[in-house]
């Protein structure tokens, strides 16, 4: 290995254990050096585990033991004093659970027919702007918006026309909530369809479709005004789209990459520097990648109309875990370059990304 | 018989036998001296010299040198002693022959001990070599090893430290919140109390109060009560409704499955064209009309405007290019009807309820139409008994149809009445 490559950013697993269920989800608990891992029993129940760093290793704290099977969870819409969490489950049901008392939630619903693929929460954590929001995306087809004040029924509902057969919504993400109105949703179906919903408007802003399912979608940040959308695929493939500028027909520019056969299962922003991101592949592999933006983002194009210009990315440090699909990722809020990693060989690592900083 | 050579002359030392061996103008190599512990012959056909030696000597380090027509021998005693003369008493023959044969035997032993050694220390200085570069390499892995772990150690550290900050971050929120309740409650009433006063006295009473080591905490505290009023509403519930990406498959898009999925689709199309090859003259026709459902549409929408004539067209290409559909034959039966042409129109049902077998809820729909048909294009035809078959079977099929039971009565009156009249 020469100097030079070990200048570049380290991905090193101090930390990891191993689960006896299958683990979906593993999230940061904000502010602590905690970790939520949320996953199925092989009996068919759904678990919740809460582990603390202690020494090297992961000291289970707590166990929670829920009726049905969760896939996703997220702490994006509490607030920092309560970090409620959010949880979808297999039967399409919304949760958010105080883990200090989690026998029943603070907030419950049957938000779809079918299993809740990915959830996403907005305006909690002291991050953003306007009213605490959770958007969830349903193998039903629909992507509802939910405010935790509000029961029973969703603030916002993308569902598909009648008469048209659905396709399962892998992905969603917040974004653009800069202010407390503006609010945008991403959607990523199994079709190869993105959809942008702009709440303020209440309408489809824009869509496209790759030519694989997308498997997760994300912005940069959520709180400011669009900058850069991440879309990953089955087939090995991640979109890079400049939300700055869009044009009436294109839509946005965007970059592709694509890293081995292998579906990318997750893509992370790193919450200290958002043109760092890091995509999770089904080989056990983890990439971390930079975005650079071009010299002019923007250009007009033979009639006039404003044109996004899209970067290129460039591969900082791959690592191989497992070999098995690592479907889960988060970084820490607190630390930076520390994140933790589920996969389907039933464990949980926690890695440091090394240099960060010289980026 | 060989030239013997023997013009040689010897001389000797304690410990040494120096022999010179003229070989004018022959060519002499390596190849043609022979030597071992106690016999000597030089080869050069045709000519021959041999020697039994009168005591043994040392063959591997004694020497020949071959020069100027002369072959000279120096070769070493194995022990020190003065011969007698150079070579044995002579013999007789057999015992020569027997020398010889052991000589070359003794040589060859000799040789093969050698090659013997040789490949011994060959593997040797393999293994050598190999065993240098493995621990070259070991050594290089360990040093990228070394460099890892130490990354690994650094970082740990750090972890622990950052863990230590938040546990102490932790203890002391906790030690807060114990103390905000009260505080809380305090706060309110002063607030209430003054209620068109400034933020800052506030402010300035909760920091004493609270005697927080982070300012920050109860600036946030304070500022999260702040937010708590202005949280917006929750938003009007809205629906925005969708379109997909049409995909005909209920899995998802794979990039490398789009061929084969191609493919498939095509086939399943072609499949529903035309199976039959003698279909002559339909290159000119458009590739809509090649399609025996695009066509069977075209038929029905002719026969609603009333152009029967066009209707029957249709359904005959329809027909042409693929025979086996039952609703053809029913829908040109109803034109068949509209046009009398009552025998057209019987052939046409029968065709029809041919081909409506097995007679399933599926196709009650059509069999009754079928029936219906029949029995009506019979009866025009006068043939009421066999209309009145067909009339009560489609009320077997389908017995809840008023205006098929009073079509079957009025055609049971009328053959009771012609009965009468007959």
């Amino acid at each position: 290995m020469s100097a030079a490559g070990l200048e570049r950013p380290q991905l090193v697993a101090p930390v990891q254990q191993s689960l006896n269920y299958t683990l979906f989800d593993c999230k940061w608990v904000p502010r602590s050096a905690r970790i939520l891992c949320l996953g199925s029993a092989a009996r068919g129940t759904g678990v919740l585990q809460l582990y603390e760093l202690r020494g090297g290793r992961l000291a289970l704290l707590r166990e929670i033991v829920k009726p049905k099977p969760i896939k996703c969870g997220t702490f994006g819409a509490t607030s920092l004093q309560q970090r409620y969490l959010a949880t979808g489950d297999f039967d399409g049901n919304l949760n958010i659970w105080n883990l200090e008392a989690p026998e029943t939630p603070v907030y419950s619903v049957k938000g779809h027919k079918e299993i809740i693929n990915s959830i996403d929460g907005v305006g909690g954590l002291g991050i953003g702007e306007g009213a605490p929001e959770i958007v969830t995306g349903s193998r039903d087809g629909t992507v509802k918006v939910w405010d935790p004040r509000q029961k029973d029924t969703p603030v916002a509902n993308m569902e598909p026309v009648q008469g048209e057969s659905k396709r399962d919504c892998w992905a969603v993400a917040f974004g653009n909530a800069y202010n407390q109105e503006e609010r945008v949703v991403c959607a990523g179906y199994d079709n190869g369809d993105i959809k942008l919903f702009d709440l303020k408007a209440m309408s489809l802003r824009w869509e496209t479709s790759i030519k694989n399912g997308v498997c997760s979608v994300e912005f940069d940040r959520k709180d400011i005004s669009m900058n850069k959308l991440v879309a990953t695929s089955l087939e090995g493939k991640f979109h890079v789209f400049d939300m700055r500028t869009q044009h009436p027909t294109k839509g946005f520019a965007s970059v592709s990459e694509k890293v081995q056969k292998s579906t990318i299962w997750q893509v992370r922003h790193l919450p200290q520097n958002r043109d760092v991101f890091m995509t999770s592949g089904g080989a056990g592999s983890l990439h971390l990648w930079k975005y650079e933006y071009p010299a002019q983002r923007s250009k007009k194009d033979s009639e006039g109309a404003e044109m996004g210009v899209a970067g290129s990315v460039s591969l900082l440090q791959n690592v191989t875990l497992s070999t098995q699909p690592i479907s889960s990722l988060d970084w820490s809020p607190d630390k930076k370059g520390l994140c933790v990693c589920g996969a389907f060989d039933q464990t949980v690592r926690v890695l440091i990304v090394t240099k960060l900083n010289k980026i | 018989m060989p030239l013997w050579l023997r013009d040689h002359s010897w001389r000797q030392s304690d410990s040494a036998v120096y022999l010179s061996l003229p070989v004018r103008g022959l060519r002499v190599t390596p190849a043609n001296i022979f030597c071992t512990d106690r016999y000597l012959k030089v080869s050069i056909p045709p000519f021959l010299f041999e020697a039994f030696l009168y005591a043994p000597i040392d063959d591997t380090n004694s020497t020949a040198k071959i020069g100027n027509g002369i072959i000279f021998f120096t070769l070493y005693k194995k022990e020190v002693a003065m011969w007698d003369s150079l070579t044995v008493a002579n013999a007789n023959k057999e015992e020569l022959q027997y020398l010889r044969q052991k000589a070359v035997l003794n040589a060859h032993e000799k040789a093969k001990v050698e090659t013997e050694a040789k490949k011994v220390t060959k593997q040797q200085h393999i293994k050598y070599a190999l065993e240098a570069t493995m621990k070259l390499e070991e050594a290089e892995r360990k040093r990228i090893e070394d460099l890892k772990e130490k990354e690994l150690q650094k970082v740990t550290k750090e972890l622990e430290l950052w863990k230590k900050q938040q546990r102490d971050a932790e203890e002391q929120k906790r030690v807060q919140k114990e103390g905000e309740p009260r505080q809380e409650a305090e706060q309110l009433e002063k607030k209430k109390e003054k209620m068109s006063t400034t933020r800052i006295p506030n402010k300035g009473i909760s920091k004493t109060r609270l005697q927080p080591p982070k300012g920050r905490d109860s600036s946030s505290m304070f500022s999260e009560d702040l937010k708590e009023e202005q949280l917006p509403a929750p938003r009007s519930a809205a629906t925005i409704k969708i379109n997909f990406t049409s995909r005909v498959f209920p899995t998802p898009l794979r990039e490398s499955r789009v061929a084969e999925e191609e493919e498939w689709l095509r086939k399943q199309a072609e499949a529903r064209r035309t199976a039959s090859a003698d279909v002559f003259d339909l290159e000119d026709l458009k590739e809509e009309e090649k399609n025996p459902d695009w066509l069977k549409d075209k038929g029905n929408k002719l026969f609603a405007t009333g152009n029967y004539l066009g209707a029957v067209a249709a359904y005959n290409l329809a027909l042409r290019l693929n025979n086996q559909l039952p609703l053809l034959y029913l829908n040109r039966a109803a034109c068949h009807l509209q046009l009398r042409n009552f025998h057209k129109a019987i052939e046409d049902s029968s065709k029809a309820l041919e081909l409506l077998v097995p007679a399933v809820a599926a196709n009650e729909n059509a069999r009754v139409k079928a029936h219906v048909r029949r029995g009506t294009a019979f009866c025009q035809l006068e043939l009421y008994t066999e209309g009145l078959q067909d009339y009560e079977a489609a009320l077997r099929i389908d017995g809840k149809n008023k205006t098929i039971e009073e079509d079957a009565e009025k055609i049971r009156r009328l053959i009771q009445g012609t009965m009468q009249d007959s």
